[in-house]
């Protein structure tokens, strides 16, 4: 085996418990409280580690341009355990989704909003190839995988959702603690913003829907419930809706948008 | 054939790799926090199991190429193993308890470590779109919320009638 890679296992194995011993950090914000997870913790010292400047001596070997293409051509695969979970939640609870039934499947196609909000912004902004991987979903790990698979990481496309990633792991649970009661204000019904907590992220998710219990505790169980079976729903057909709808949608969309100005 | 073994040998090590790492992941979070998942056999079944499951997706993915039918070539491995698993979990509740006894944020972390050093080299690409891709990022976290709740909203409405 390389020596570099050697020096790769060893490195992942430290930042994981320099990450793991940082743990849970909540840090209040004002009347928010920002949720920060070991792997946002991963996820920003092997980035900022990775800094050009840095990348002398030790560092260097750690980052070889070798390891760089491993973690890149090799990231779907070491995502694929985190997939295989998905069934086990599910599984257990394929009854109570298939009884409540119709309402839960047409709120999935709502996540289509990505496309049709997001992209005709990004396109207005001059973003092109990146738009594509920012817009095709919240940039959670479904769409990584799949950004990752049909485009690789280090293109264009592969750089829109990993930024979207990134945001979305700092922010995106403030920004739906935030949102999600000022749609409740403009006269949404409770119900309806807890089934649309289920974005496919777990954290967003928990933001969006403590923030909804925080404001109407006498409903605490019922938004719970259907924020919970709004997300595995989310976590499992999640990946069709995006393959066999979001993405061609996305496809035809750019196309329209883009002729005007090439 | 020979080359088809070393490729499949090659995936086996890294889906090998990868659970090593949730399990590393799950013993020093135990460390850390005695009220996580603690580490038992079951959880190292429950890698198997994630092993098996993922294996077997990658299987089926590369079975799949030589369909005629370009939407299931192009379907993605982490579908496959998503469907390997329902439909394994249907099939058997033992999968589900082992599973259940992986940690589901240890998962999340070494990914999240090997995710950080691959864009190692886009890093100050990156720089350069973030403030857009911020603004996008409003855009497509409200389009997301705002189209499952009016959605959800008049779904509701029309059962209640």
């Amino acid at each position: 085996m390389n020596k570099n890679f050697t020096y790769l296992i060893i490195f992942v194995l430290a930042i994981i418990t320099i990450s793991e011993m940082i743990g849970f950090q909540s840090i209040p914000a004002g009347p928010f409280t920002i949720g920060l997870l070991p792997l946002v913790f991963a996820i920003v010292i092997t980035m900022v580690l990775g800094f050009k400047l840095f990348r002398k001596g030790f560092w260097k070997k750690v980052y070889s341009e070798r390891n760089i293409n491993f973690a890149g051509k090799y990231l779907i695969f070491i995502m694929l355990p985190l997939m295989a979970r998905y069934g086990a939640d599910v599984a257990p609870q394929i009854r109570d989704i298939l009884q409540v039934g119709w309402v839960f499947l047409i709120q999935e196609l709502g996540n289509l909003g990505t496309v049709i909000v997001g992209l005709p912004i990004a396109i207005m902004l001059g973003l092109r190839r990146e738009a594509i991987g920012a817009t095709l979903g919240i940039g959670r790990e479904g769409e990584l995988a799949y950004i990752s698979e049909k485009y690789t990481l280090e293109s264009k496309e592969g750089r829109g959702v990993l930024s979207i990633y990134i945001i979305g792991t700092l922010f995106g649970a403030i920004f739906f603690s935030i949102f999600a009661p000022i749609l409740l204000d403009l006269g949404f019904r409770v119900e309806a913003l807890a089934m649309g907590s289920g974005v496919g992220s777990g954290s967003m998710m928990s933001a969006a829907s403590a923030t909804l219990v925080a404001r109407m505790p006498e409903m605490e169980s019922t938004i719970l419930a259907y924020a919970s079976a709004s997300q595995l729903l989310t976590s499992f057909i999640g990946t069709f809706t995006m393959v066999f709808l979001a993405a061609p949608l996305q496809q035809f969309m750019y196309k329209k948008l883009v002729k005007g100005d090439k | 054939m020979n080359s088809k073994r070393r490729k499949y040998l090659k995936y086996a090590l890294i889906l090998l790799l990868s659970v090593g790492l949730i399990l590393f992941t799950q013993e020093i979070k135990f460390l850390k926090d005695a009220h996580s998942t603690p580490v038992t056999w079951m959880t190292v079944v429950g890698l198997g199991v994630l092993w098996l499951f993922s294996f077997i997706g990658i299987i089926i993915s590369d079975l799949m190429q030589r369909s005629s039918v370009k939407i299931i070539r192009d379907f993605p491995i982490l579908g496959w193993v998503s469907i390997t698993s329902l439909v394994l979990c249907l099939i058997s509740d033992f999968f589900v308890r082992a599973i259940q006894a992986v940690d589901f944020l240890s998962i999340t972390t070494p990914i999240l470590t090997f995710a950080g050093i691959s864009v190692a080299n886009r890093l100050v690409d990156l720089r350069k779109t973030s403030w857009k891709v911020a603004i996008v990022a409003a855009f497509v976290f409200t389009g997301t919320y705002v189209g499952s709740a009016v959605l959800a909203q008049l779904g509701l409405y029309l059962a209640e009638k």
